[in-house]
């Protein structure tokens, strides 16, 4: 009997630190699990037509959850990325008359401007990130509700290009577009956090920002840079989501932001900096989008959706905290 | 240093100066609204006084979560649930059961945020997540509770809040009593009590106030229910003014975003353990302010949110750059 006591918490020690050294098991594991409920659900599902649907809302998420992974390592947050990926996205539909790539470029152009201001007033000026981001949420909703009746006037539908890229798929309809702009931004910022210079001061600068500074660093330069990539990201985004829909409207990404956040905390990083991978964003992003799917086959209105989806998050992110707190 | 004479007036200045400041602010927008429109009188105060219940009882409920050393996201989800419950309750009854209700409502919801509160000490996951994802199941039961804006409230409740039945009128008495006994309770409870200087000390540093015998965890629970229990009262209020409930979800993140954003030009840090809920409601009162001001001087509401995002923005940058130079110089 003793001995059994003794080896049962060795053994879950061990399997609490395995769990804990691989979380993209864990993950990959609750991934597998909800599409199989949804397989059980709907029969349909398990197909190319069935995960398309699932994909097409995981990549736009994912890209926007790129820039909130990026700023939650420097323990920032970014609560304008929905309403910059929605003036993105009308700016976007806006300039469509004017070809594809006008629009996209412009589209863009609001993300870089939105996070470029977003970067000095946190990085420079030292204002809270929550309420930089909140008063320029703020703004944009202000900015783009009066252009819309004037300088932004006209078109609200998209192109035929960014419809393909938010919406198409290739290979015989089964693989999205989107799915393969996702897949370049996901090997820059996992390759980018790894191995470049930037990449590594992000964590640093979240882990230790005293230090950093103390080192020499010019963490304003950082936090400018982080800021501009999650406005970009997030603008990229809403572009998709654009396509996706084919016309813009001022709604378009506004229920785009608690899953953006809740992608990268159910993906593992810390919302205190300095701990986080993006893959495991990109896994969060996927449970989000099965989750999704899952939520519209049952048929479920939206007072539902939001119950279910407040109440997963939280659930997932107490799983992990209790996981990580095995290990010690 | 502080031996010389005028070290008190000094230390006053530094301990209150920000909430001073505030309240003066205030007034002098106040006092501009006043010759910007071409009558100001009673009517004017009560529409201010009245209109600003919703975010001051929001405000004061972040204050006291923020202080505590979280933060509550999930404030607008609340006060959206609360007003819709509120509602499709209240809808045809008498006074008497409205305020039972009213009550009812009050303790339900500070036993669920306390409920929250006692969630982010257990599972140790951060304050922001946890109160995101309340807020998103708060906007959900919201829409459960009344799927399209509509329902009621007596009439004795509207005077409550608003000084006449209908909402509208001259009597602007209940308002600034609602806005003034929960300010001066509140604030006479966080410096005086007991559990008060408790919430102070774990959002100052909670590793430290355990460590002495303060009781953190029954703090930060506290805070939590205290601070629902106000978002509760701004739905009330919400109720109260417009005579029905809206479960959009904008409202509440909208409201949110107001709370926090009062609470930081309150002079509040979102670090914790600083700051007053005085100071806080001042900025709320001046965040409802600017409306019909930036309405007066004749800009549109499109532009009068630019405007007020910019500000909030702008008294931020300059409160990190004074904060920088006293840094430095010490």
């Amino acid at each position: 009997m003793t001995a059994a006591a003794a080896a049962r918490p060795e053994s879950r020690r061990v399997a609490a630190r395995f769990v804990a050294d691989h979380p993209l098991l864990v993950l990959g594991t609750v991934l597998a699990v909800l599409v199989a409920i949804t397989g059980v659900v709907e029969r349909d599902y398990l197909s190319f037509d069935g995960l398309r649907n699932t994909v097409l809302f995981a990549a736009p998420l994912g890209i926007i959850a790129a820039g909130q992974t990026i700023l939650m390592l420097t323990a920032g947050i970014d609560l304008s990325v929905a309403m910059i990926a929605t003036g993105a996205a009308y700016v976007a539909g806006n300039q469509s008359p004017n070809g594809a790539l006008v629009a996209i470029l412009l589209g863009l152009t609001v993300g870089l401007a939105a996070g470029a201001a977003n970067g000095i007033g946190v990085g420079v000026f030292r204002v809270n990130p929550l309420i930089m981001t909140l008063a320029m949420s703020s703004i944009l909703v202000g900015l783009f509700t009066s252009w819309a009746f004037t300088i932004l006037r006209g078109s609200t539908a998209v192109t035929d290009f960014i419809r393909a890229m938010g919406g198409g798929a290739f290979w015989d309809n089964r693989i999205p577009w989107s799915a393969l702009v996702w897949a370049g931004v996901a090997a820059l910022v996992i390759v980018g956090l790894r191995a470049t210079g930037l990449g590594r001061m992000l964590y640093a600068i979240g882990d230790n920002p005293v230090a950093v500074r103390l080192a020499g660093v010019r963490a304003w330069q950082v936090l400018l840079a982080a800021y501009v990539l999650s406005g970009l990201f997030a603008a990229l985004g809403g572009i998709l989501l654009a396509g996706k829909a084919g016309a813009v409207d001022l709604q378009l990404a506004a229920n785009f932001l608690l899953p953006s956040v809740a992608a990268a905390v159910i993906g593992g990083t810390s919302i205190f900096g300095g701990v986080g991978t993006y893959s495991g964003t990109v896994f969060g992003a996927l449970i989000l989008g099965v989750l999704n799917s899952l939520l519209t086959f049952l048929d479920a209105g939206q007072a539902v959706q939001q119950v279910v989806y407040g109440v997963i998050v939280l659930g997932l992110a107490w799983l992990y905290s209790w996981v990580t707190s095995l290990e010690e | 240093m502080f031996a010389t004479p005028a070290a008190p007036a000094r230390l006053w200045l530094r301990r209150h100066g920000w909430t001073a400041g505030v309240w003066l602010l205030l007034v002098v927008l106040v006092a501009w609204y006043a010759t910007l429109i071409p009558k100001f009188g009673s009517f004017q105060v009560t529409s201010i006084a009245k209109n600003s219940l919703p975010i001051v009882f929001l405000s004061i409920g972040q204050a006291v979560v923020v202080i505590g050393g979280g933060i509550d996201l999930g404030v607008g989800g609340m006060l959206i649930m609360t007003n819709a419950a509120a509602a499709q309750l209240m809808d045809g009854q008498s006074l008497g059961v409205v305020l039972l209700i009213a009550v009812g409502v009050l303790a339900a919801t500070a036993l669920l945020n306390g409920l929250v509160g006692w969630i982010i000490n257990v599972s140790k996951v951060p304050d922001i997540v946890v109160t995101l994802a309340t807020g998103f199941i708060y906007s959900g039961f919201a829409l459960m509770i009344l799927p399209s804006p509509g329902g009621g409230t007596a009439g004795g409740f509207r005077y409550l809040f608003t000084g006449s039945d209908s909402g509208i009128g001259t009597n602007f008495w209940p308002a600034v009593v609602m806005v003034t006994l929960p300010t001066a309770l509140v604030a006479q409870w966080l410096i005086r009590t007991r559990t008060g200087l408790s919430i102070y000390a774990t959002g100052s540093d909670r590793n430290a106030s355990f460590l002495s015998g303060v009781r953190t965890f029954r703090a930060k629970v506290v805070a939590y229910a205290v601070g629902g229990a106000f978002a509760a009262l701004a739905g009330l209020a919400t109720t109260a003014l417009t005579g029905s409930g809206d479960p959009r979800f904008s409202i509440g993140a909208n409201a949110m975003l107001n709370s926090v954003a009062a609470i930081v030009l309150g002079g509040i840090a979102l670090t914790g353990g600083i700051g007053s809920v005085v100071g806080a409601v001042a900025a709320a009162i001046i965040l409802f302010t600017l409306n019909p001001i930036l309405t007066a001087i004749g800009f549109d509401p499109n532009t009068s949110q630019v405007i007020k995002g910019g500000l909030i923005v702008a008294v931020m940058m300059v409160a990190g750059l004074l904060e920088l130079r006293r840094r430095r110089r010490e």
